[in-house]
């Protein structure tokens, strides 16, 4: 009796102990498969570009003259430059992409489609870049252009 | 090589060269299977449910209101004197002069005029469907495009024709019009779609706001960087076709579509925008209509109207909305002749409404006690089209009342025979099986 009371089972030492599982924040473009609204797109592009909303009468404008063109891609086109063409618009200067390039790219990815650049994309922009950097025209404002009128900046 | 070797290779060569269509580069399969009559089109779609007894049959508003005054206020299209009482749909106080006709010769005298047909729908968007795509279907839900291709898709598919050699010029962005520059058919659809503008609001107030400040990019130092990133990230992302949201013109097509957009606003404030001489209705968007061809000369162009179906509630404002459509008309075949070279002589100009209107009037009056007419009747069915051009018999009026000739999905079919590709649309076997060519019909 005395052996089996030695030997029975003891009450463990219960640490509870609770912790953030790390969860890489952004996503990959697999899965954006719904396209935005006119209004949710140009919403988030004006915010991208203005760092504030537009408003409602703005928004409710644009979508209708996205409505009065067949090819969505050009006329989004042709309403980033509109907005590429007021004061308020808020850009990395040229000297950060320059001297900064990598951090630009991922910067400019996160910005535009929430996710990291893949190793490829990110190479691919940076050899880009450098490739330009004698074209005094090729500016960050370029860059941003080509990732608000992309194909993946119109689905979420 | 051996003789038996090479006989065998030539034969094999022989075979596959009949039996594997060569592929152009516009992605058309087969080279054009009849020759084509002209080189462009323009489709004009005499919208918005234009009544039988009050157009073509000229009577005015005897088979309407109930007075006898009977004559032609569709001076351009049409041959007969106009009405010499109760004139209220012209220009000056009260509408008593009719707008002088711009064309020397109408083009009932320079064409020919199917004057009894028959629409698919009673209805605008049914109506519309049936036109653009030739289709029987009448079961088209609103705002989705069209189930079945387009004549823009044949177009582009058939005839290998590029995004801006189609065109669509819708009159508003209501009643889902800008979806019917594309069906949602899967082996036709947004890469064969045609371009769009709603002129009113593209070239309006709202396309002033958002638009008329864009920059123009310099073609090889900004655009040519842009573009090819924009490539980059598009291929990386690689949308499925059936996810497009819109058509696609290619790089060289979207900077031709922006000097465009932009050379619109600056010719719009200098006054350059080629307009009928009487404005109102629908001529607006004839006249941005006239621009896109003097620009682009398109292969194909689609043009609606609608202002005509103001019948509802004024049937005043819709007697002076078709007397101003057949002006706009008129300006619009005499600006082809005339002010396009290109297009001179070389163009088949296509017209009709998408449905006609009741027979029986509804109870609202107009301010001059006459009354409005809605659609959806058997009446509605009734229409007439017409065309006119090089290879289209002059002075012949086909059918009537007793013996109606032709449907309006005809069109299609005959648009696909002036451009050159009847057969494979025909082949594709998804048009209304009982349209035929009106050169057919004829």
């Amino acid at each position: 009796m005395m052996l089996f009371l030695v030997s029975a089972c003891k009450r463990e030492n219960f640490i509870t102990k609770f912790e953030v599982e790390e969860t890489p924040s952004f996503g990959d473009n697999l899965n954006k498969d719904k396209d935005k609204t006119n209004i949710e797109f140009h919403s988030i592009l004006t915010t991208n570009l203005f760092q504030k909303p537009s408003s409602v009468t703005e928004l409710s404008r644009t979508d209708r003259v996205i409505q009065s063109c067949g090819d969505k891609t050009l006329i989004n086109e042709v309403i980033i430059s509109n907005y590429m063409n007021t004061s308020f618009v808020i850009l990395p200067s040229r000297q950060m992409m320059v001297d900064s390039t990598e951090k630009f790219v991922i910067d400019t990815y996160i910005r535009f489609f929430i996710r990291r650049p893949s190793e490829a994309e990110k190479t691919w922009f940076i050899n880009f870049i450098n490739a330009n950097k004698s074209n005094p025209s090729f500016r960050p404002e370029l860059v941003y252009s080509s990732f608000a009128a992309s194909d993946e900046y119109m689905f979420y | 090589m051996k003789r038996r070797e090479f006989v065998k290779k030539a034969a094999t060569l022989t075979a596959g060269s009949i039996v594997m269509p060569y592929l152009l580069p516009s992605g058309r399969v087969f080279a054009k299977t009849n020759a084509p009559l002209a080189e462009h089109v323009v489709y004009v779609i005499f919208g918005g449910g234009l009544r039988q007894q009050d157009s073509i049959l000229k009577r005015y508003l005897a088979d309407s209101q109930g007075f006898n005054s009977e004559g032609n206020i569709l001076n351009n299209m049409l041959d007969g004197a106009a009405p010499t009482s109760k004139v209220a749909y012209g220009i000056g106080e009260g509408g008593t002069s009719p707008i002088p006709k711009i064309l020397s010769q109408s083009l009932q005298t320079q064409g020919t005029i199917f004057s009894e047909m028959r629409a698919i729908s009673g209805g605008h968007y049914g109506g519309l469907n049936s036109l653009l795509t030739g289709s029987g279907v009448a079961g088209q839900g609103l705002k989705v495009r069209p189930i079945n291709p387009t004549v823009f898709e044949y177009a582009r598919r058939f005839g290998g024709f590029k995004a801006t050699d189609t065109w669509f010029i819708g009159n508003s962005i209501g009643n889902s019009l800008p979806l019917l520059n594309s069906s949602k058919h899967p082996d036709f659809g947004l890469p064969y779609g045609a371009n769009f503008f709603a002129p009113n609001i593209t070239f309006g107030s709202d396309g002033y706001a958002t638009l008329k400040n864009a920059k123009i990019y310099h073609p090889q130092e900004e655009l040519e960087p842009m573009y090819k990133m924009k490539n980059f990230l598009d291929n990386s992302f690689n949308i499925k076709k059936g996810d497009m949201p819109g058509i696609k013109n290619t790089d060289e097509e979207r900077t031709q579509i922006k000097e465009f957009i932009a050379n619109t606003f600056i010719r719009q404030a200098a006054g350059q925008i080629p307009m009928p001489p009487v404005g109102g209705g629908d001529g607006a968007t004839l006249g941005y209509a006239a621009e896109v061809l003097r620009v682009f000369k398109p292969k194909l162009l689609a043009v609606n109207m609608s202002s005509i179906d103001g019948c509802h509630g004024n049937f005043t404002g819709y007697l002076q909305a078709m007397h101003r459509a057949d002006h706009a008309l008129g300006f619009l075949w005499n600006y082809i002749e005339t002010q396009i070279p290109e297009m001179s002589g070389k163009t088949i100009l296509c017209f009709v409404p998408e449905c006609g209107r009741n027979k029986d009037h509804n109870p609202i009056l107009d301010a001059n006690d006459w009354y409005g007419y809605d659609h959806g009747d058997s009446n509605s069915l009734r229409v007439f089209g017409g065309m006119v051009g090089p290879n289209v018999q002059r002075n012949l009026m086909v059918g009537n009342e007793a013996n109606p000739i032709g449907k309006v999905t005809d069109f299609n079919l005959t648009i696909a025979e002036i451009l050159g590709y009847k057969s494979e649309v025909k082949s594709a076997g998804i048009i209304d099986p009982q349209a035929q060519s009106l050169f057919d019909r004829i």
